[in-house]
C-alpha cells in the first residue's frame, strides 16, 4: 500500500469505496430533488456510451428523453418525500435507459432488461438530499422467463391434443363439450353433435398394416378440419371414432355440416404405402332440445343415430330419431 | 421442533407501542401517497406456527375473498439483526379504488401489478423504518415480487411449504375512507429475530 496518497485513513477508504462502486457490473448514480446528476458509474458511462463530464450536473430527463418522465418523477418524489425504498421491474416496465445488452446475437431481445433500486440518502440534518440509483441487468432472466413461458403453452397444447391427428383428445373435447353444452341450455341457444365412425377400419390395418391405418385417420383428421367452421369443436373421441360439437347449429344445418364431410371423405383417395384407399364413415348427428338432463343424454342420442346409420349400410349421415 | 421463544409481558407491551407508532406513520405516508385518508386498525402482535398462520389471517380477511399479495425482504444492515419478509394482501375491489386515486389506467395488468407494488413498497417501508427509527438501526429492503394473484389464501401460504416452525407477527389493517380499500400488511420474521428483537426491547426497557 502506498503511504501518503491519502491524507487519512477514511479518506483512504472512502476512495477505495468509490473505486469499487465504480467498477461494480452493476449500474450506480445519483440524482438530487430536481432530477440532476450527481454521480455515474462506469457501467452507466460503457453502456449509456457517455461519460460522467457529459451527465454529471445534467438533468437527467434532458440527457435521456427515453425516461417516461411523468412515472418516473413520481417515483423520485415517494423516495424524497416518504424516505422509503423505491423499486421498478422489467416485468412491468421492461426498461429505463435504451442500453444494448450482452446477448445480441442469442437474446431476441431488443435491449437491456433493467431492474431498479432507488434507495434515500439522508444527510446529516436528517433529510433525503439525494438518491441512489442502481441499475440491473436482468436481460438473462427475462430470456428464461420468455422460454419458459413458450414451454408453458407448448405443454398445454400438447395436453390438449391428440398426437396422431392434432385434434382435441378425448378429455379436452369432451371438457368443451360440456362446456357448450352448458352455453346452449342457459340460453336455450341450438347446438348440435356429430358422431362419426370409420368404415371397416379394422380392415384397413388388418390388410395395409397399421401405419397405413394412422395414415388413414390423419388424412380424415385434415379433411374434418377443411371441412368444418372455425367455431366447430372436432375431437378424437376413440381409435376411430370422431365427435364434432357444432354450437349456434341447429339440426338440418348440422346435417348438411355432415353430409359435405361425407361426401369429400368418399370422394378423397386417400394414399396408402400400397396404393390408393377408399374410405367411408357413418355419421350420426343430434340436437340439444331443452329439458335434456345432461351432456351424456346428447351424446347417447348421437351415438345412436350412428349405429343406425351403421346398421342401415354405412356411409351414409343418419339424424337421431328419438328425443329423450 | 425447537422450543417456542417467547416474550415477556413488558416486552410485548414495549413492541406493541412501537408498532403503534411505526403504523402511524405508514398510515400518513399512504394518505400522502394516495392523497386521501387512511383509516387504521390497531397492530395485532402475536406469535404463530406455521400451521395456523392462514387461518390467523382469515380471521381478519373473511372467509372465501380472494385477495391478491405482494411479498418483500427487509434485512437489518447488520447480520444476525432483525430480518423477515412484509407481505401486503389486498382485496380484489382495492385495485379500482387504488387506480382511481392516482390517475392509472387499470385496465392493463402490468400497470395494475406495478401500482400494487408500488403501494405495498410504500406501506412496508414506511412501517418499517417506523420501527427501525425507534429500535435503533437501518433497514435494507429487496424488490417487491408478486405472491399470488386473484387466490384463495391457503394458496398463496400452504403451510406445508413454508418451511419454518413458528414466527412473529405482526398485522395491521388499512382501509380508505369512501373507496373500497381495504389492505392487510404482515409482518413476518422467523425465529432468530425474535431472539434478537428480544434483546434489543429489553436494552430498551433498561434506558426507560
Amino acid at each position: 500500500m502506498q503511504r501518503g496518497t491519502y491524507t487519512s485513513v477514511s479518506e483512504m477508504t472512502q476512495s477505495r469505496g468509490a473505486v469499487q462502486l465504480d467498477h461494480v457490473d452493476a449500474g450506480v448514480f445519483e440524482v438530487d430533488c430536481d432530477a440532476t446528476v450527481l454521480s455515474w458509474n462506469r457501467f452507466m458511462v460503457r453502456h449509456s456510451g457517455r461519460g460522467a463530464s457529459e451527465v454529471v450536473g445534467h438533468n437527467l430527463f434532458a440527457r435521456f428523453p427515453e425516461i417516461p418522465e411523468a412515472w418516473f418523477r413520481r417515483k423520485l418524489d415517494s423516495v424524497f418525500a416518504l424516505k422509503t425504498y423505491a423499486f421498478t421491474s422489467w416485468q412491468q416496465r421492461p426498461y429505463l435507459f435504451r442500453f444494448p445488452h450482452n446477448r445480441p446475437i442469442t437474446g431476441g431481445v431488443d435491449c437491456m432488461r433493467q431492474d431498479l433500486t432507488l434507495i434515500p440518502i439522508v444527510s446529516d440534518e436528517g433529510v433525503v438530499d439525494r438518491v441512489c440509483i442502481t441499475v440491473k441487468d436482468v436481460t438473462d432472466v427475462c430470456i428464461y422467463q420468455r422460454m419458459l413461458e413458450q414451454s408453458k403453452t407448448e405443454v398445454e397444447r400438447l395436453s390438449r391434443t391428440d398426437a396422431l391427428t392434432g385434434l382435441y383428445n378425448r378429455g379436452h373435447w369432451q371438457e368443451r363439450f360440456h362446456e357448450e353444452f352448458a352455453r346452449a341450455s342457459r340460453y336455450a341457444s341450438p347446438c348440435s353433435l356429430v358422431m362419426f365412425d370409420l368404415d371397416h377400419f379394422k380392415r384397413i390395418n388388418d390388410t395395409h398394416g397399421h401405419l397405413a391405418g394412422d395414415q388413414v385417420l390423419h388424412a380424415v383428421a385434415e379433411l374434418l378440419n377443411q371441412t368444418l367452421r372455425v367455431s366447430d369443436i372436432a375431437g378424437r373421441y376413440g381409435g376411430e371414432e370422431f365427435a364434432v360439437v357444432l354450437p349456434e347449429t341447429a339440426l338440418a344445418q348440422a346435417l348438411s355440416v355432415a353430409e359435405r364431410f361425407r361426401e369429400s371423405l368418399a370422394a378423397a383417395t386417400l394414399v396408402g404405402p400400397d396404393g390408393p384407399l377408399a374410405v367411408s364413415a357413418s355419421l350420426g348427428v343430434a340436437q340439444y332440445k331443452s329439458g335434456m338432463d345432461g351432456p351424456e343424454s346428447l351424446l347417447r342420442l348421437a351415438d345412436e343415430a350412428l349405429y343406425l346409420a351403421k346398421r342401415r349400410g354405412r356411409n351414409r349421415v343418419q339424424a337421431a330419431v328419438r328425443s329423450t | 421442533m425447537s422450543a417456542l421463544v417467547t416474550f415477556s409481558e413488558d416486552q410485548r407491551d414495549c413492541l406493541q407501542e412501537v408498532v403503534n407508532v411505526a403504523m402511524g406513520k405508514a398510515g400518513d405516508s399512504l394518505a400522502r401517497f394516495l392523497r386521501t385518508f387512511v383509516n387504521l386498525s390497531v397492530p395485532r402482535i402475536r406469535l404463530v406456527g406455521a400451521d395456523c398462520l392462514p387461518q390467523v389471517l382469515r380471521e381478519h380477511l373473511g372467509r372465501d375473498q380472494t385477495i391478491s399479495a405482494v411479498r418483500q425482504g427487509f434485512h437489518s444492515a447488520t447480520r444476525g439483526g432483525v430480518h423477515g419478509e412484509a407481505v401486503t394482501l389486498y382485496s380484489d375491489s382495492s385495485f379500482q379504488a387504488m387506480a382511481d386515486l392516482l390517475d392509472f389506467d387499470s385496465s392493463e395488468d402490468a400497470n395494475q401489478i406495478e401500482l400494487m407494488l408500488d403501494t405495498s413498497n410504500i406501506l412496508t417501508g414506511a412501517c418499517l423504518n417506523g420501527i427501525s427509527e425507534q429500535l435503533g438501526g437501518e433497514v435494507g429492503y429487496s424488490a417487491p415480487s408478486v405472491l399470488g394473484l386473484h387466490c384463495g389464501l391457503t394458496q398463496l401460504m400452504a403451510p406445508e411449504q413454508l418451511g419454518w416452525d413458528q414466527a412473529l407477527l405482526i398485522e395491521i389493517n388499512y382501509s380508505l375512507e369512501c373507496r373500497e380499500f381495504y389492505c392487510t400488511l404482515v409482518l413476518l420474521m422467523p425465529a432468530d429475530t425474535i431472539v434478537a428483537l428480544r434483546s434489543i426491547l429489553s436494552g430498551l426497557l433498561e434506558d426507560l
